[in-house]
């Protein structure tokens, strides 16, 4: 009996295995005919990449790369929005048609991805470079940065996109306008401004600080806002005696509405009162949403409005 | 001596069901037919594509790492004697993955494909350091384990430190300690193929030597085998069982640990039949909470090592029952 | 026997004195380092409760109930596992070991997860759920541990921590939005201790430290063995409930607030045991201080790991206790 079962599961694997082989190597991707248009060879951060013609059917790994694509207006076929639609912000929402989400930002899936057929996937080269592979395997694949990348980062990465969506001429106008939005917008804060900012992640456990070095920490230097920390880390947790020491200007408090936090429990302590945000009443709490997960032009203005709208009333 | 004449048909029939729901289900459904037709070599390409290049990786690795990680469970419990001890207890798995949260976390430009390599490392170097202690200070087998635990624990302390210092990244980091079979492929396939293959025959070589530990030092003495020669064979084959499931599939829990009892509820003790067993059950529990992962929160995934947990949660709490 | 016992009576004296010494010095170590500048002036200010200057608020509002917290949470660990070692009878007997911080960290993240909006006081009572089934599991063990040695029961303890943990990290991976900053309280953490806790923590460990010096004799005959107690005329099962009721009451308030903080319940009640012997009336007070004493210098060490940013105080309990721990089995490698 027990040989029987032996012999046959071991039939089973040679089965598969034999199946497996022969299989993979018709598996080469076939769908690549598509229209005869010139081939594009697109560098990104993991390599280069050849485009055949216009995609049309393109895949976002991260809210970033959702955020170029609604400015360059286009709406990606599928989505890793963690199954979450409302994890995208309301201003990039507006201008997306139907698309389908295609899972968690760590764990995208792939037989989804697959069967969406798509003709460009643009994934976070520190989460997806793993699975580079395989992604590339469904449809030509850039890796660029979004996850813990700065505000100029993110910005580098849209000519890329631009470029590989067909865009390229689109770019540069858009990117100028952007700036030219931005200036606007800075065009309220003061030459002498000498207040330091912090934004900061709080929730229940904790404050965790967004230095120069995270996307909103390096949005706001960039306007010429000083950061209050300086420091290598990006998201460093601060408890409330560094705060106090590092004695910020304006705090952004980035929270997801409703939620209890550390401030609660903060502000009741005297010491609270003597951060000079407390003091000024430059206390903002804003949408960790649109702060920290989103990164990207559209956001990177909403961030700003908001800001400037709170600073300079 | 329970052996239900049936056993093994059952299992095989397990298996093959498992294996079937493993191809078929997921966010893209494939009937049977359709795998049929595919088999026959004419089948929708997008399928046959969504089959071959993820489903048919994933099951094959499921079946390896469950089987893997069974025996090495039930080579530990034999080694130390007692039905808890696992690799998880022991501390193997958390110096994978410590290795490979390092990696992760602090080294996020090494090259792509390290991760598994690395945890292998972290593994060994655990069980090397097992081993020096064993054989240095001649411990007793459940010692063993309790320093296993202790060494354990300080790998532990190490994957906290590095998970809390980049808490923006920690996800990915824990992703991986949980245990998941997401994004694994046919590389990963060959990679752990050939310790699979080379596993079944050391699995009977050590089943004799198992036996003869459980009648006592004095008996193995007897027989004229040498039983501290016996003991680091039989851990050296644990590290490395762990040290390859753990590196492709990452900290899956708790298969080593309930796949050896159910075995040994099902044969007995005697270890030429319950390896085989365990192993089998082993990969029937792996291939089966894949499944059950990949489908619950569709299109999002359960990571293997969670469902896993769900599953051996109230088999242990009934084990712990028992023992009254 | 009196001759014996004055003997540990002055032992159990002087290293009480040393203890509180130490205890002493280390609140004021604790107090006086860390990122703000201090002057000796402004911290003798401070502890006198002075709220004039920020320099004394920092240290009356912040750098003391954070030395309070360290020290309560670390007496009341270290008492927690002396209990579970008299009553078990087990040298490796500890919250940690036996489940119980494990049981209080999945609790208190479970109802993070279902309850986002969850407020940190309600929390603890989440914390003492989960300690108590750790407790119930620890109590199934004890009373079934009549053919167990020391380490298979350990053995059996640690792998219900695990399964614990394991779901706990699955809920923080699934729900990673809500949990991901749990992460460091679940490494141990007395960094963000308030007045708050130190009044939420206060009445649990000052009741459960009284009860367990009221049971300190019953203690040391149970550990004995149960044939001998029940000789001696002692009620068994009240003094295991009680225990057991204690112990729920130390280790899941004290882990609610600073997290599943490890080997302090183990490593202190043994050191104190090598000094002083058996008797529990000798050996509770001096875990007590032992443990304040150990949390305290912990959690100054862990200021400086990585400056001027915190790191979990449950990393350095677990360098010294790990190490501590294959110490103890080496060296009793005969015995066990």
């Amino acid at each position: 009996m027990k040989k029987l079962v032996l012999h046959s599961t071991l039939v089973l694997w040679v089965c598969i295995l034999a199946l497996a082989g022969c299989s993979t190597a018709e598996s080469t991707r076939e769908a690549t005919a598509s229209d005869q248009a010139e081939a594009r060879i697109i560098k990104h951060e993991f390599g280069e990449s050849t485009i055949q013609g216009i995609p049309k059917r393109i895949v976002a790994l991260e809210y970033s790369f959702v955020d170029s694509l609604a400015t360059l207006g286009v709406t990606p076929v599928g989505i890793a929005d963690d199954n979450k639609p409302d994890s995208i912000i309301a201003p990039i929402k507006e201008k997306l048609g139907e698309y389908t989400s295609v899972g968690s930002r760590y764990e995208v899936n792939f037989e989804l991805i697959s069967s969406l057929q798509p003709d460009l996937i643009i994934g976070d080269v520190s989460r997806h470079k793993e699975v580079y592979a395989q992604l590339n395997g469904i449809a030509p694949t850039l890796l660029l940065k979004s996850h813990g990348a700065t505000y100029q980062e993110n910005l580098s990465s849209f000519p890329v996109i631009a470029e590989a969506v067909g865009k390229k001429d689109e770019a540069e106008p858009l990117l100028q306008a952007h700036q030219a939005n931005l200036d606007k917008l800075k065009a309220s804060i003061p030459q002498d401004e000498q207040r330091t900012v912090l934004p900061a992640v709080v929730n229940a456990k904790g404050f965790f600080a967004h230095t120069s070095k995270s996307y909103a920490g390096s949005l706001l230097e960039s306007l010429g806002l000083k950061d209050a920390i300086h420091s290598d880390e990006a998201y460093p947790q601060l408890t409330l005696e560094q705060l106090v020491e590092y004695n910020p200007d304006v705090l952004f408090l980035m929270k997801t509405p409703g939620e209890q936090t550390i401030i609660d429990e903060w502000s009741k302590n005297p010491l609270w009162g003597t951060i000079s945000a407390v003091k000024n009443n430059n206390v903002y709490e804003v949408d960790r949403g649109v702060w920290s997960l989103s990164r990207g032009i559209i956001s990177a203005e909403t961030i700003v409005k908001e800001a400037i709208g709170q600073l300079y009333p | 001596m329970r052996r239900p004449k049936y056993l093994y048909g059952v299992l095989a029939a397990a298996l093959l069901t498992a294996v079937m729901l493993n191809l078929m289900l997921g966010t893209v459904s494939v009937s049977f037919r359709q795998i049929g037709s595919i088999f026959m070599g004419h089948g929708d390409s997008q399928l046959l594509n969504i089959l071959v290049n993820y489903r048919l990786p994933r099951m094959l690795l499921c079946l390896m790492v469950g089987g893997c990680l069974a025996l090495a469970g039930a080579i530990l419990q034999g080694l130390i004697q007692n039905p808890l001890a696992s690799p998880d207890v022991i501390g193997l798995s958390k110096g994978a993955g410590l290795a490979a949260v390092m990696i992760i976390l602090l080294f996020p430009g090494a090259p792509v494909g390290i991760i598994p390599w690395a945890a292998f490392i972290g593994a060994s170097i655990m069980g090397a350091a097992l081993m020096f202690i064993a054989t240095r200070f001649e411990l007793k087998p459940t010692s063993l384990a309790l320093s296993g635990m202790a060494l354990g624990a300080m790998a532990g302390a190490g994957i906290q430190y590095v998970t809390v210092k980049h808490m923006n990244d920690a996800n990915t980091a824990l992703l991986w300690l949980a245990g998941s079979l997401w994004g694994r492929s046919w590389e990963h396939v060959w990679l752990l193929l050939p310790w699979a293959i080379i596993a079944v025959p050391l699995l009977f070589y050590l089943s004799f030597r198992l036996d003869v530990l459980q009648l006592g030092d004095n008996a193995a003495s007897g027989l004229g085998l040498s039983v501290r020669h016996i003991r680091i064979v039989l851990l050296t084959a644990a590290v490395c069982l762990t040290g390859i499931s753990v590196a492709v599939a990452g900290t899956i829990g708790f298969i080593g640990l309930i796949a050896p009892h159910m075995a040994r509820k099902l044969t007995g003790p005697i270890h030429k039949h319950m390896l085989p067993v365990t192993a089998l059950l082993g990969a029937i529990l792996v291939t089966f909470s894949d499944v059950i992962g990949r489908i619950v929160i569709s299109p999002r995934e359960v990571p293997v090592g969670i469902v896993t947990a769900i599953i051996g949660a109230p088999y242990f709490l009934y084990l712990l029952g028992k023992k009254k | 026997m009196t001759a014996t016992d004055a003997v540990t009576r002055r032992v159990f004296a002087s290293y009480l004195f040393i203890g509180l010494l130490l205890a002493a010095t280390g609140f004021i170590w604790s107090v006086s380092l860390g990122v703000t500048d201090l002057r000796w002036n402004d911290v003798l200010q401070g502890l006198l409760g002075g709220k004039e200057t920020k320099e004394q608020l920092v240290i009356s509002t912040i750098r003391v109930p954070r030395a309070l917290v360290a020290a309560l949470a670390g007496a009341a660990l270290a008492v927690a596992g002396a209990l579970m070692q008299a009553m078990t009878r087990n040298a490796f007997a500890s919250p940690q070991i036996f489940g119980i911080n494990a049981g209080a960290s999945f609790f208190v993240v479970l109802f993070i997860v279902f309850f986002p909006g969850i407020s940190s006081s309600a929390l603890v009572f989440a914390a003492f759920a989960g300690a108590f089934m750790g407790g119930l599991l620890v109590f199934i063990l004890g009373y079934s541990n009549d053919h167990r040695t020391p380490v298979q029961l350990a053995l059996a303890g640690i792998a219900v921590s695990m399964l614990l943990s394991a779901m706990t990290e699955g809920f923080i991976v699934l729900y990673d939005n809500q949990t991901k900053n749990v992460l460091f309280w679940l490494a141990g953490a007395v960094h963000n201790g308030t007045w708050k806790d130190v009044h939420t923590v206060i009445p649990w460990s000052l009741t459960g430290m009284m009860i367990a010096l009221l049971l300190s004799r019953s203690l040391t005959i149970l550990s004995l063995g149960d044939d001998i107690a029940r000789g001696l005329g002692q009620n068994i099962l009240f003094i295991r409930l009680a225990v057991s009721c204690t112990v729920i009451m130390l280790a899941g308030s004290a882990v609610s607030i600073v997290g599943p903080i490890g080997f302090v319940g183990l490593i202190v009640p043994h050191i104190v045991r090598h000094w002083v012997g058996v008797d529990y009336r000798f050996i509770l007070p001096l875990t007590a201080v032992f443990g304040s004493v150990l949390l305290l210098y912990a959690d100054i060490v862990s200021r400086f790991i990585s400056y001027p940013f915190e790191s979990p105080v449950g990393i350095v309990t677990t360098g010294i206790g790990a190490p501590y721990l294959l110490y103890l089995l080496l060296r009793r490698r005969g015995r066990l």
